[in-house]
């Protein structure tokens, strides 16, 4: 129980002199789960040998994050990585995969193709433009392909979230998914609590008060008062 | 083994043999395109009679991107990338597949010091192709540990790769008139002191996989396709030359600097899945062997003729280009107006596609499980069968 309440202060809290340490059990659950993801062998195009095949080997190593037991049913997995493109004759198909995944199930969309459909998204009359248009995604790994260090980012984000209780199907907590990658002092918090805030001033946002309040306005300002001063 | 055209629906609903006296009850199995044999997302539909597959019907065109069709508005330049993405294990050769194709036809001229430089990587893209070939081979026939090793060595060349070109996988590298980057300094030394541990893995291959009996058992004397079927198939790359035809455009119609170096071809007898296995592990040591006689004496000059923005237009008329990718040849259809710099229609004819037809030919007649054997030893890259 030590190393559990050195990792994990604020979770698990020591009982006031005795031994005995307290939880809830849904952050229990949720460590658990964010720890033992098992992906779907579910790949498209070029990035599934980087995102599911390059990071399964040993150099990169996914055992390391406890989500190397691909699975190649969807019954077993509870992750689905979506790498590569998603086109129009696939798409139905990757609906019922996505449906026929056992609950809790996380979404990683990886590369452009995925994300918006990248290279093929203009002039391509097959590809579908995002999967997210198909089934929601939790998180995103921008790239064409994703280094595979992107993609364990992305999974630290997922992990992060579950750990937080928190994905796409959690309502009223967010409008939109995260990119993976977030700059170094942007947390999860930071979103969360922004999108909150503008949650509760979406009816009260003044377009021209707030144009006002940016630098950029002050300076046409100033530009149209000294013009009109001449 | 017969080969001839039928529908889908012929195939559907044609009288069945039964292979025993006993009675059975045919059946139809859909495999992918969500299936780890799929390699991607191929679908494979089987008639079956018990466990025998009485016929394959491949059902392309789940990664369809209208690739073809996307390049009428894109400049020669711009179709490079798009060749990446096709075989993305061959990105190299397909770049240079176009290069080429644009050189002959609008006369741009090349020097030999970009030839060596393009004939290096092709050559080491064919190794990390092959080793990953190995890898996922070992894996579909139940041997993980197969995978762990071809995907070091892929790792290890990939490494080079990045430092020169930036990319480790969609190379976007050799371009009409050129290469994108020039090399290192130390490129030649970095490549000089791989090779001796590539020829090691190769030895070491053999001794993880190729001496294991489930391994042999389940690759000799399946598949069997010869020579004639092969050509009149139109398949190309190790596929055909297991079959016992001695064709590879490196060598009889050799490009780049494939006409200064030594090389053998290397063929099969039998025409079965391990002449397939062995044909491409013995191209590794070639390929070795080509690079070996090249890293030494790379020459200097500039890494690229024209200058990367110049408009490139090719004359009116019909060209062609092809080279020898890692799974066979890659051609490049372009048919130009003389005035846009555009093509107005392109065409690839990838390796695909072909080697994939013939698993109609072949696969009838065995186990669901030699399927998987067959299909693995013919090495797909799906998004390059569907375009």
């Amino acid at each position: 129980m030590g190393v559990a309440l050195d990792k994990l202060p604020g979770i698990v809290e020591r009982f006031p002199g005795g031994s005995v340490a307290i939880t809830r059990l849904d952050q229990a659950i949720n460590l658990a789960r964010s720890n033992s993801l098992w992906p779907l062998m579910f790949g498209t195009k070029c990035c599934a040998i980087e995102m599911l095949m390059a990071t399964g080997a040993s150099h990169h190593d996914l055992s390391r994050f406890g989500a190397e037991v691909a699975r190649a049913s969807v019954r077993q997995a509870d992750l689905m990585v979506i790498a590569g493109a998603i086109v129009k004759k696939m798409a139905p198909r990757m609906r019922l995969l996505y449906e026929q995944m056992a609950e809790p199930r996380y979404v990683i969309a990886t590369g452009s193709c995925a994300i918006s459909g990248g290279p093929f998204m203009y002039n391509s009359y097959t590809v579908v433009r995002g999967a997210d248009e198909i089934i929601p995604v939790d998180v995103y790994v921008p790239g064409c392909p994703p280094r595979p260090e992107a993609f364990f980012w992305g999974l630290l984000t997922l992990q992060k979230m579950i750990r937080e209780g928190e994905t796409i199907r959690a309502p009223g907590i967010r409008k939109k998914p995260v990119l993976a990658a977030l700059p170094e002092d942007v947390s999860i918090h930071d979103i969360r609590r922004e999108i909150r805030s503008a949650l509760v001033d979406e009816n009260i946002i003044d377009i021209e008060k707030a144009a006002r309040e940016k630098p950029w306005a002050q300076k046409v300002r100033a530009w149209i008062r000294r013009v009109s001063s001449h | 083994m017969s080969v001839q055209v039928r529908t889908l629906d012929d195939l559907l609903h044609a009288p069945l043999d039964a292979d025993s006296e006993l009675t059975t009850q045919e059946y139809l199995v859909n495999m992918g395109p969500q299936h780890p044999i799929a390699h991607g997302s191929l679908r494979v539909v089987l008639r079956l009679d018990g466990e025998t597959v009485k016929h394959v019907i491949p059902v392309p065109g789940y990664v369809h991107r209208g690739v073809e069709k996307m390049c009428e508005h894109l400049t020669y330049r711009q179709i490079i990338p798009y060749t990446d993405r096709l075989d993305y294990l061959s990105a190299i050769m397909n770049n240079w597949a176009v290069a080429k194709t644009v050189e002959k036809a609008a006369n741009i001229p090349t020097n030999e010091r970009i030839d060596t430089i393009r004939t290096i990587m092709s050559e080491l893209q064919r190794l990390q192709s092959h080793a990953l070939w190995w890898g996922v081979t070992g894996m579909d026939l139940g041997a993980y540990t197969a995978f762990l090793y071809g995907f070091r060595e892929r790792e290890i060349i990939g490494e080079i790769f990045e430092e020169t070109i930036g990319a480790r996988l969609t190379m976007n590298y050799i371009q009409p008139g050129g290469l994108m980057y020039d090399i290192k300094p130390d490129f030649a030394q970095k490549v000089k002191n791989l090779l001796p541990y590539l020829k090691g893995c190769i030895e070491q291959y053999e001794t993880l996989l190729s001496g294991n009996v489930i391994f042999q058992e389940r690759l000799r004397n399946i598949g069997i396709l010869d020579g004639k079927h092969a050509i009149a198939l139109g398949c190309t790359g190790p596929v055909l030359r297991a079959s016992g035809v001695p064709y590879d455009l490196r060598a009889v119609e050799p490009y780049g600097v494939y006409d200064k170096v030594n090389f053998n071809v290397v063929v099969g007898e039998v025409g079965d899945c391990w002449d397939r296995y062995y044909v491409r592990l013995e191209e590794m040591r070639e390929s070795v062997r080509i690079v070996e006689q090249l890293i030494d004496n790379i020459p200097e000059g500039p890494h690229a003729t024209i200058r990367y923005n110049e408009e490139i237009i090719l004359p009116e008329g019909l060209h062609y280009g092809q080279v020898e990718t890692a799974r066979g040849v890659f051609g490049v259809f372009i048919a130009s107006d003389g005035k846009n710099k555009c093509p107005i229609r392109l065409h690839f004819r990838s390796p695909n596609f072909n080697n994939l037809w013939i698993v109609t030919a072949i696969a009838s007649g065995w186990r669901i499980a030699d399927f998987i054997s067959i299909q693995s030893s013919l090495d797909l890259v799906i998004p390059d069968i569907d375009r």
